[in-house]
C-alpha cells in the first residue's frame, strides 16, 4: 500500500514539477488522471503499477507487450491494446542457443511498434518471469530506461479483476533498427568460470531453489534440460529469485530489496552475475539489481544448464550426491 | 410425464439401456437431479473464488453441459455410424456432420481474432493439430475397433456412465490400460514414423476462408449421400417443451449444434474439447510409479493434443471437465428416467475391457480420442482429425462386419 502511494507521488511529483506547483498528496489522483497521456512521466521507475497501466491504456506513445510462457494465455485475455510475444520462439534463436539475433529482434520491434522514444510495458504470467526475460534482451538492444515492468504482472492484473480483451491490437510498426546486442549484460561462461577461479572479483547470485543450490536435485521435478553434475558455481550466493516479491507478485521496496542482498553480501560495490538453470528466472533478479537497485549486474543465461555439462570446471556440491552408476 | 410416455422415452431404438420402465417415481428422480445440479453450481461457485479458480470452474461449466447434450441426444460416434449401416438411417451421422460444420465455423470466427494471420509456422494455441502419418491411421483404426467391440467411443462410456451403464466402468478401466501400453510402444512408434510426420494445418495453407470454404465442402459431401436416405418424417410425439428437452430424445443434428457451439466457446475460453488428457496423464502417472513407463518418451510432450504431460494438482480443467460430464449425464438420465444400473455380464465385462484397451492405445497414439482428435482437430482446421476420423470410421465398419459374421458382435 504505501510503495502504490509514494509511486503514485512520484508520479504526480514528475508531472507537477514543470508547472511549479507542490505535490501535495491530495490532488494527485487528480493530476495523475489529467496527466494520464504522458507515459513519459514514469521514466525514473522501471516499473509501473496496474492502476497505472490502467489509467494510461490510450496513452498514444505507449507499447504494452505480454510475454507469457503459457500457449493460449494471451490469446484467451490479455491487457487492452497489449501485443503478444511467444519467449520460446520471439526472442531467442530456435536451433542454435542464443537471445534473438539484431536481424530477429528488429523485425520484432518493428512489428511490436517498438523505439526509443516509446514507452514499453512488459507484463506475463509467472511472475513476470519470461516479461523480465524480455527486458533483459531489450535493454541488450539498447532499449532500456523507457521499458517497465508491469508490477504484479498478469497475476496482479487479473486478480484485481481488471479488464482484459481478447482482441489482435494494432499498432502502427516502428523503424526500429538493432545494432549488435550491447555485452555489457549477459554473462559469458568464460567470465563466470574466472570468478570462480578467483581470477576476477565479482560476485554471482544463484537464484535456484535451495535444494538445486546444494547439488540436492539436478533441476526441479519435470524439468526436460538437465545438467551432467548437480551443485553450484564456486563462490555463488543463494537467494531464491521469490524472495525479492511480495504475496500478491509485486516487488518488495527499494529498501527491502537492498537489505535482502545486502545479507548476502551483495551491495552492488562489486559486480554481479545472475545465475539460475537456463537463465530466465534470473533476469528476474538482474531486473531487481540492475534496474531497480542500479547495480552492475548482467545475467548469465548460460546458467547452470551451461556450467553444470561443462567439463573441467570446479563445482560446489553440499549435498554430496556424487556422479555414478546405480 | 415419463411414465405416461413410455414409448417415447426414446424415438429411437434405446441402444445401451435394454431394461424397460424408469425405475423410481419422477419427483424423486427429479429431486436427485436437482440435488447433483445443485451440487455442481455449489462447486462452480466454490472453485470461481479462489485465486485462479476462473479457469477451473470453467472447465466444470462446459463438462456439464458437454456430458447433458451427450446424454440427451445420445451424442455417440459408433450408435450412429452402427445405426447408418445396419439400420440405414442417416440421421446421427448427420448430426455429427452438423456438430463438425458448426465447430469449424466457430473455431474460424475465433482463429481469426487469434492469429489474423495463419501463413507462418506457428500454430494457434493449444489446438489440436497433430502429426499426419501412418502411426495415426494405426491410432484410429484401432479406435475404430475398439468402439465396436466396448460398444461406443470414450465420451460415451463417459455419459454412459451417467447412465448405469454396466459396459461403461470396464472400458474405461481398459482405456486406462490401453493408454499404458501406448506409453510402452510410443518409443519405436515415435523414431520410427512420428517424429518425421508433418503437422498439417489447412488455414497455414489456404488461409482461413478457403479452408473453411473446403472443410464445408467436405462435410457437405460426406452429408449429400446421407440426405438421401432420410427416413419418412415422424409425428411429433409430444408438444410438452419440459418433456422435448428433459425427457424425449433431442434430434441428434440439434445434439450436434450444441457440440458444435460448445467446442468453440471451450476453445474460446479454456482449450478445445477433449476427454482424454485426464485419463491419459492419470495413466501416466500410475504407470509411471510402478516403473512401468519408460524413462523418456520421446517428443511426446511437444505435440498438441489431449496432452497426457504429467500433474501435480489434485483439480486439474480436463479432470472438472470429465467429472461434470459424468455427473451431469448421470443427472439427464434421472430426469428422463434413462438411468438404469444393471450388473455387468460375463460378456460385458470382457468386451468392455478388450475394447477399453483397443480405445485407449488408439487415443493415446492418436494424441486423443473421436472428441480431441477428431472434432476438435476438424474444427480446427487439422489434417490428422480428417485422417483419424476416417481410419476410426473405417476400423469400425470392418471390425463390425467381421464380428457380425464371426457371431461375437450383434
Amino acid at each position: 500500500m504505501l510503495r502504490k502511494s509514494a509511486l503514485l507521488l512520484a508520479i504526480a511529483a514528475g508531472l507537477l514539477a514543470p508547472t511549479g506547483l507542490s505535490a501535495a498528496p491530495d490532488p494527485a489522483s487528480k493530476q495523475l488522471k489529467d496527466g494520464a497521456t504522458k507515459p513519459g512521466a514514469t521514466q525514473e521507475s522501471p516499473l509501473v503499477s496496474t492502476e497505472w497501466l490502467e489509467k494510461n491504456l490510450d496513452a498514444k506513445n505507449l507499447r504494452i507487450v505480454e510475454v507469457s510462457v503459457e500457449p493460449g494465455v494471451f490469446e484467451r485475455g490479455h491487457i487492452p491494446g497489449a501485443q503478444n510475444v511467444a519467449w520460446h520462439t520471439d526472442l531467442v534463436e530456435t536451433v542454435s542457443r542464443d537471445i534473438a539475433g539484431p536481424e530477429k529482434f528488429t523485425a520484432l520491434a518493428r512489428r511490436l511498434g517498438l523505439d526509443r522514444d516509446t514507452t514499453v510495458v512488459l507484463y506475463g504470467d509467472n511472475n513476470n518471469w519470461f516479461a523480465a526475460w524480455g527486458a533483459w534482451v531489450l535493454a541488450q538492444y539498447g532499449l532500456v530506461d523507457n521499458v517497465k515492468l508491469l508490477d504484479g504482472g498478469r497475476k496482479k492484473w487479473e486478480a484485481e479483476k481488471r479488464p482484459l480483451d481478447t482482441r489482435t491490437a494494432e499498432v502502427a510498426p516502428s523503424s526500429f533498427t538493432a545494432q549488435a546486442p550491447s555485452p555489457k549484460l549477459r554473462a559469458r561462461f568464460a567470465d563466470v568460470l574466472a570468478v570462480a577461479k578467483k581470477e576476477r572479483d565479482e560476485q554471482i547470485l544463484d537464484i535456484r531453489s535451495p535444494d538445486e543450490f546444494s547439488g540436492k536435485v539436478i533441476a526441479p521435478a519435470g524439468i526436460q534440460e538437465l545438467a551432467i553434475r548437480a551443485g553450484h558455481i564456486p563462490g555463488s550466493v543463494n537467494i531464491p529469485w521469490a524472495k525479492a516479491v511480495n504475496p500478491d507478485g509485486t516487488l518488495k521496496s527499494k529498501e527491502e530489496l537492498k537489505a535482502l542482498y545486502a545479507a548476502a553480501g551483495i551491495d552492488g560495490s562489486k559486480p554481479i552475475i545472475t545465475s539460475c538453470r537456463i537463465g530466465e528466472r534470473s533476469s528476474h533478479s538482474w531486473f531487481v539489481l540492475s534496474r531497480i537497485l542500479g547495480y552492475d549486474a548482467r545475467n548469465y543465461d548460460g546458467s547452470w544448464t551451461e556450467y553444470g555439462n561443462a567439463v573441467g570446471v570446479p563445482v560446489v556440491n553440499l549435498a554430496g550426491t556424487v556422479w555414478g552408476g546405480k | 410425464m415419463t411414465g405416461s410416455h413410455p414409448g417415447e422415452v426414446l424415438p429411437l431404438p434405446p441402444r445401451s439401456v435394454s431394461a424397460p420402465g424408469a425405475g423410481r417415481a419422477l419427483p424423486v428422480r427429479a429431486a436427485l437431479s436437482g440435488l447433483i445440479a445443485a451440487g455442481l453450481a455449489a462447486a462452480v461457485w466454490r472453485l470461481s473464488g479462489e485465486p485462479g479458480g476462473a479457469r477451473l470452474a470453467l472447465s466444470l461449466v462446459f463438462g456439464a453441459l458437454f456430458g447433458f447434450v451427450l446424454q440427451r441426444s445420445r451424442f455417440c460416434f459408433y450408435c450412429q455410424w452402427r445405426e447408418f449401416l445396419i439400420g440405414g438411417d442417416p440421421r446421427g451421422m448427420l448430426g455429427i456432420l452438423a456438430a463438425l460444420a458448426a465447430g469449424v465455423a466457430g473455431y474460424a470466427v475465433v482463429l481469426g481474432a487469434w492469429m489474423p494471420d495463419p501463413s507462418g509456422t506457428r500454430l494457434p494455441p493449444d489446438a489440436h493439430i497433430g502429426p499426419v502419418g501412418p502411426v495415426l491411421i494405426l491410432a484410429g483404426l484401432a479406435f475404430g475397433a475398439g468402439m465396436a467391440v466396448s460398444g461406443s467411443c470414450i465420451s460415451a462410456h463417459l455419459y454412459r456412465l451417467g447412465e448405469g451403464s454396466p459396459t461403461a466402468p470396464f472400458a474405461l478401466l481398459g482405456t486406462g490400460l490401453g493408454f499404458v501400453l501406448g506409453f510402452l510402444s510410443w518409443n519405436p512408434l515415435y523414431l520410427a514414423s512420428v517424429s518425421e510426420a508433418p503437422v498439417l494445418w489447412l488455414p497455414r495453407h489456404l488461409g482461413y476462408g478457403l479452408s473453411l470454404a473446403l472443410s464445408l465442402a467436405l462435410l457437405a459431401a460426406l452429408a449429400w449421400p446421407l440426405l438421401r436416405r432420410l427416413p419418412a418424417p415422424q409425428p411429433r410425439a409430444s408438444h410438452d417443451p419440459l418433456h422435448a428437452v428433459f425427457v424425449a430424445r433431442w434430434p441428434v443434428w440439434l445434439g450436434g449444434l450444441a457440440v458444435g457451439a460448445l467446442g468453440t466457446l471451450a476453445y474460446l475460453r479454456v482449450g478445445p474439447l477433449g476427454v482424454t488428457a485426464e485419463i491419459g496423464g492419470r495413466s501416466r502417472q500410475a504407470a509411471g510409479a510402478l516403473g512401468l513407463l519408460p524413462d523418456r518418451l520421446e517428443g511426446l510432450d511437444t505435440f498438441r493434443g489431449c496432452a497426457t504431460a504429467l500433474r501435480d494438482a489434485i483439480l486439474t480443467p480436463n479432470g472438472l471437465f470429465i467429472g461434470g460430464l459424468v455427473l451431469a449425464a448421470l443427472a439427464a438420465a434421472l430426469l428422463a428416467g434413462q438411468f438404469r444400473p444393471a450388473l455387468p455380464t460375463r460378456g460385458q465385462v470382457v468386451r468392455g475391457l478388450a475394447g477399453g484397451v483397443l480405445l485407449g492405445w488408439g487415443a493415446m497414439t492418436g494424441l486423443g480420442c473421436s472428441v480431441g482428435t477428431l472434432l476438435s482437430g476438424i474444427m480446427a482446421g487439422a489434417v490428422s482429425g480428417w485422417v483419424f476420423g476416417l481410419a476410426m470410421f473405417a476400423g469400425a465398419a470392418g471390425t463390425l462386419w467381421a464380428g457380425r459374421r464371426a457371431g461375437v458382435l450383434g
